[in-house]
Parts: structure tokens; sequence; C-alpha cells
């Protein structure tokens, strides 16, 4: 009972981590951006096959892990530059379409290059086996995923917290023509803030990519996912979506302990019950959006 | 933050609102329903299996034409659409299957569970407005989607099988009316395409009447509507549950004539691709989205067998946000007011594109 209740807590606190990642950044996009992201979810997707790729070409994990991001990260400024950066100031509704546009294209030409066939990440042989935490034995792989994406987070939000490239980030997110005015490119603030967001997807798309398949639905799945935990956390705010991640993250994990199937519905239903709440989810502005 | 509603109303000037609505405008709809009607033999003397495709596409105009109503012209932008379709279609089957097959109480039962879900659904919704009223619809769709799914109904009431679950219901038979049968692709295609031109002509007359000025008032200025002394909540609801009504119809047509009702009707990717159709053939005209619904049923049926369909249909959703943003409504309305003006207009675009990316 005790071990059951161990591990489920330790599952919900790493997915709800790697959740964050995608989420963290899917909400910085909106808040600075105002762009609801449909592609975010196909971003994963291509992180975790580059890094398939890379993994079996090269025989190395790591490497896989620093250079998959990257590679998606590439994707993002082609995406920003080419398609969201002429539109800015324009309806924000068609940007559904044109991301939405962006995730089945990514969707459709991974399926084109890799097949429509699950892949794998081969875990490190450093990270394999178990390891003994006194009530339970737990995987050291997916101990490496809490450890390396709880630093992540904290790293990002002491970036956006503590740097000066996060207080223009705020600045730019609170109002945008007075950053402009005082001499700072948004353009190219903007741009960042997109890759940013597209890199730690992709980084999340690795570390999941080794423990559970990689395959091309994988990205419509999480993006639902995704668009929740903003939604709960509050448009925006990045704290909000950590912290609605763990929330998630721990709800399915034990709603899987209680009742496999209705986790969906635990899923929806806490959104609902929040928002019918506090419309402007947890840690969302009082001004509705 | 710049809030998302507050920029839809700023290009008031876009909007392509009312301009099919004026007398040339119907009559250009007469024509084209006109058009359709003899498109359904012709395209069946053909090939048999084009007449099926068209019921679809018509299905899912019918469908986008029920979600613009309440996006394009109450400014409510439904990610729920699809529980309002697959109750309606679920309704269908279970009726036919175990009732009636007779249109006359089918169809306006599947309308009528339409419009007490998106009732229901709206009015649990409207507390919040823009992108979290969206995350609401699409939380209770997938509510009801796992209800469907995990067939709920069926261990509530003790029964061994409601909705079918998983599997959904198979083997549903079409329609009948006064005796006569709509096992016939092009019966069903004409009974479609009645009830679409009907729907489309009542949502029309809707959009003009003093109802339709109201939720039009509320799209472009919620509050100052409310000062006036509306009730904007109610408003919303009603709006709301017209719109569930016709979604509701969509799927009672849609689902005996392919007689299986999966919980894939119900399925948040049907609302996620609904508001693309919608976007896409150019929100607030009425019939724009309902020719973007019916070109991207089209796009993906014919497409299906090139390898890389989905990239395709990707860039055209992309190209189309960049060049022409007010969908292809947009496009054709600029091309009837200048036509000479088009080449240039393009050219201007491009421009402005190359301008804005060096930028």
């Amino acid at each position: 009972m005790i071990e059951s209740i161990v591990r489920a807590t330790l599952l919900g606190v790493q997915s709800g981590m790697i959740l964050a990642l995608i989420a963290a950044g899917l909400t910085l996009i909106f808040g600075m951006l105002d762009v609801i992201n449909f592609a975010h979810g196909a971003l994963y997707m291509l992180g975790a096959y580059f890094g398939s790729v890379i993994a079996a070409e090269l025989g190395s994990f790591w490497l896989a892990l620093l250079i998959a991001p990257l590679l998606v990260g590439v994707v993002g400024i082609a995406i920003e530059v080419f398609s969201l950066r002429p539109l800015y100031g324009r309806n924000p509704l068609y940007h559904i379409l044109l991301t939405f546009g962006f995730a089945i294209m990514i969707q459709g030409a991974v399926v084109q290059i890799w097949g429509g066939q699950a892949r794998q990440i081969a875990q490190p042989a450093l990270l394999t086996g178990t390891l003994s935490l006194g009530v339970v034995d737990y995987p050291v792989y997916r101990l490496f995923v809490l450890a390396i994406s709880t630093a992540l987070i904290g790293g990002v939000w002491l970036a956006i917290d503590r740097s000066n490239l996060g207080i223009i980030m705020r600045a730019s997110a609170h109002d945008t023509e007075m950053v402009d005015a005082l001499g700072i490119d948004v353009s190219k603030v903007f741009t960042g803030v997109f890759v940013f967001g597209a890199v730690l997807a992709g980084l999340a798309g690795v570390l999941l990519g080794a423990s559970r398949s990689v395959n091309p639905g994988m990205g419509m799945g999480i993006i639902i996912e995704a668009f929740v935990i903003v939604v709960i956390g509050g448009l925006g705010s990045f704290r909000g979506a950590v912290f609605a991640a763990l929330l998630i993250g721990l709800v399915t994990s034990y709603g899987a302990l209680i009742a496999p199937t209705l986790t969906d519905l635990a899923l929806f239903g806490l959104m609902a019950i929040v928002l019918m709440v506090k419309p402007n989810g947890l840690f969302g502005a009082t001004e509705a959006a | 933050m710049m809030p998302v509603f507050e920029l839809l109303r700023d290009d008031d000037e876009a909007r392509t609102g009312n301009q099919i609505l004026s007398r040339p405008g119907r009559i250009l709809l007469a024509v084209g329903i006109l058009g359709l009607a003899a498109a359904g033999p012709i395209a069946g003397s053909i090939q048999p299996f084009w007449v099926n495709l068209l019921v679809r596409m018509l299905a899912f105009a019918l469908l986008a034409l029920s979600l613009d109503f309440v996006f394009g012209y109450a400014g409510l932008l439904s990610f729920g659409h699809a529980a309002m379709y697959g109750a309606g279609g679920y309704t269908a089957a279970l009726l036919v299957g175990q009732v009636t097959p007779n249109a006359l109480v089918v169809l306006p039962a599947s309308v009528l569970v339409g419009v007490v879900v998106a009732a229901l659904i709206g009015w649990l919704s409207v507390r919040a407005r823009g992108i979290y009223f969206a995350m609401l619809t699409l939380a209770f769709a997938q509510l009801l989607y796992v209800v469907v799914f995990t067939d709920l109904p069926a261990t509530i009431a003790g029964a061994e099988t409601v909705t079918g679950g998983d599997n959904g219901l198979y083997g549903i038979g079409s329609y009948e009316l006064a005796g006569v049968g709509f096992g016939d692709p092009l019966a069903y295609y004409f009974l479609t395409l009645a009830l679409v031109a009907l729907s489309l002509a009542g949502l029309i007359r809707l959009a003009n009447s003093p109802f339709g000025r109201v939720i039009q008032g509320v799209r472009e200025n919620e509050d100052r509507i409310e000062f006036i002394g509306y009730n904007v909540q109610r408003y919303k609801v009603i709006a709301f549950a017209i719109s569930g009504g016709f979604a509701g119809l969509a799927g009672g047509l849609y689902v005996p004539f392919q007689s299986v009702a999966n919980p894939g009707l119900l399925h948040w990717t049907v609302s996620g691709e609904l508001v693309v159709m919608v976007l896409l053939g150019g929100m607030g005209t009425l019939w724009g989205p309902m020719v973007g619904a019916g070109l991207v049923v089209f796009l993906e049926d014919r497409l299906g067998g090139v390898a890389s369909w989905e990239v395709i249909l990707g860039t055209l959703f992309v190209l189309v946000v960049i060049f022409a943003p007010r969908g292809i409504a947009g496009a054709l309305i600029s091309l009837r007011d200048d036509p000479s003006g088009a080449v240039d207009s393009v050219k201007e675009a491009l421009k402005n594109y190359v301008r804005e990316v060096r930028d």
C-alpha cells in the first residue's frame, strides 16, 4: 500500500515536471506573443524523433539530449520568423489556424520520413537499472528525468524572475509598445521566447521518448493536456503552469491507482471546476482575457 | 497581455460581416444551392462514390455553419462543438436502431438533444470569457466523450450496453419519411441538401433579426450591451443553444448515412478541426465556413491516397493565414469588389510579407 503510494507520488511529480517543461513554453508564448500555439505538441514530437535518430546514428543518448532540442529550436526560429512575425497585430484567432497548419504539416512530414511505426531512444547505460529508496525500488532513469526537469524549471524560473532578460520579457508581455519605445528590439525578444519554448518542448520530447515510445501521435496526445495545464494555471502565468502541471501529474498518477479508465474525467473535470470557481485560472490576471 | 478578444474588435473594417446577406448575395446563394442540387445526380452518374463524399461535405458544412453562428456572430469561440454533434449523432443512432426510422421523429430529436446539451454547456461556461470560455466548452465536451467512451449510461442503468463504448454502434439503418426510404445515397443527398439549405436560410434570417443584432453587439462590446440593459449571459446561452441545435442536426444527418456512431464523433480533434474549417472559410460570413468545411473534407478525402497529404493541407492553412487573412470568403469578397486589383493586391501582400519578415 505505502509502496504503491510512494511510487505513484514519484511518478506523478516526475510526469508533472515534464509536463511543466512543455506547458511553460506554451504559457510564455501565449503571455508574450498572444499566440495559441497548437504546433507546440508537434515540436515536442519533433524533439523525440530528432533524439531517436541522433541516439541511433551517433550511439549517444547525451548527444541526442544536447543536439535534438537545438534542432527543434532551429525549426522554431523558422516558424517564428517566416510565419508569426508578419502576423503580429492581426486577429490572433487566425494564429490557431496557422499553428494547427504547422502541427499537421510536421506530423505528416514525420510520418513521411520515418514511417508510422513507433521508435525508441535507448536509455544510457549509466542510467539503467533501479535504485533502492527504502520503501521502493525506482528506475534510475526516471529519477534522472525528475532531477533534470526540476533543475530546468528552477533555472527558467530564476531566469524570468531575476535576470535582465527576464525583466525585459515580463515587461514586453505587459506593455509591448513601451518596451519598444525604450529602445529594446521587441521583435528579437519575441523570437527568443518562441525558440526558447520550442527548445524546452524538444527537451521534454527526448526525455520522455527514452522512457515511453516515439510515435507520430504523441504530439496531438500531449498538446491538449498541456493546454489544460496552462488554463488551470492561468494563461501566461509561469508559476501557474508549473503548479498546475504538478497537480495534473499527481492527479493522473493517483487516479491510475484508483480508477484507471477515469483519469481523463479527472483531468477535464478538474479544469471545469477550477474555471467555474476562478474563471481566469488559478494564477491568471483578474481582468478577463 | 493583450486580450485576445480585444484585438478581435479592432478590425471592424476587416470583418466580412453582412455583405453576403444583401440581395445579390442571397440570389448567389440560391444559385449555389440549385447548382449543388444538379451536381448530385451528375456526380452520381459519373461515380456513385462522389455522392457519398458530397453528403459528408454537406454534413460538415452544416456543422461549420452552426459554429460560425456562435463564433463569428456572438464572438464565442467554442472548442466543444463535437459534443453537440456527437450527441445528435448518437440520438439518431439509438432512435433509428431501437425506436423508429421516421426522419420526422428522429431529426427533431437530434436537434432537441443538441439544444439541450448546448444549453447546459453554454450555461456552465458563459461565466468565463475568451479563451477560458473555449477551454470550458472543451472540458465539458471531453467529459461527454469519456461518458460515451466508457459507456457510463450502461453502468448507471445496469444495461448491457447503451453507447457501445469504444466500438460505438454499428449497422444503423437509414431514414424513412412517409413510406419512402432514404437508403439510396442520392435520395439521402437531397434530404441533406434540403435541410442544409433550410438551416442556412434560417440562420441568415436570425443573424439579421433584432436578436442577431444584439449578439453581434455582444461580440463587439459586451460591457456596452450590458449597460444598455440586455442580459448578456442569457443572450449568449440562447445563441449557443441555437447553434447546438444545428450541430445536433448535422450529427443526426451524418450518423445514419455512415451507419456507424463511434466515440470519435465527440473527440476534441473534431472540435479543433471545425474551428480550423471556420477560420479557413472566413468566420462571420456563414457561407464562408461552409465552403471551408466542404473544401477540407474534400481535400482530406481526395488527398488521402497521396503520401504526404497532411503536409499539403497544413501548407494550405499556413498560406491562407499569411496571404488571405480573412479566409476564403474574405479573398472572394475582395476579388468581387475589385477584380482588376487582384494581381496588384497579391503583389502588395507579398511585398508586405517580405518587409515584415525582414523587419
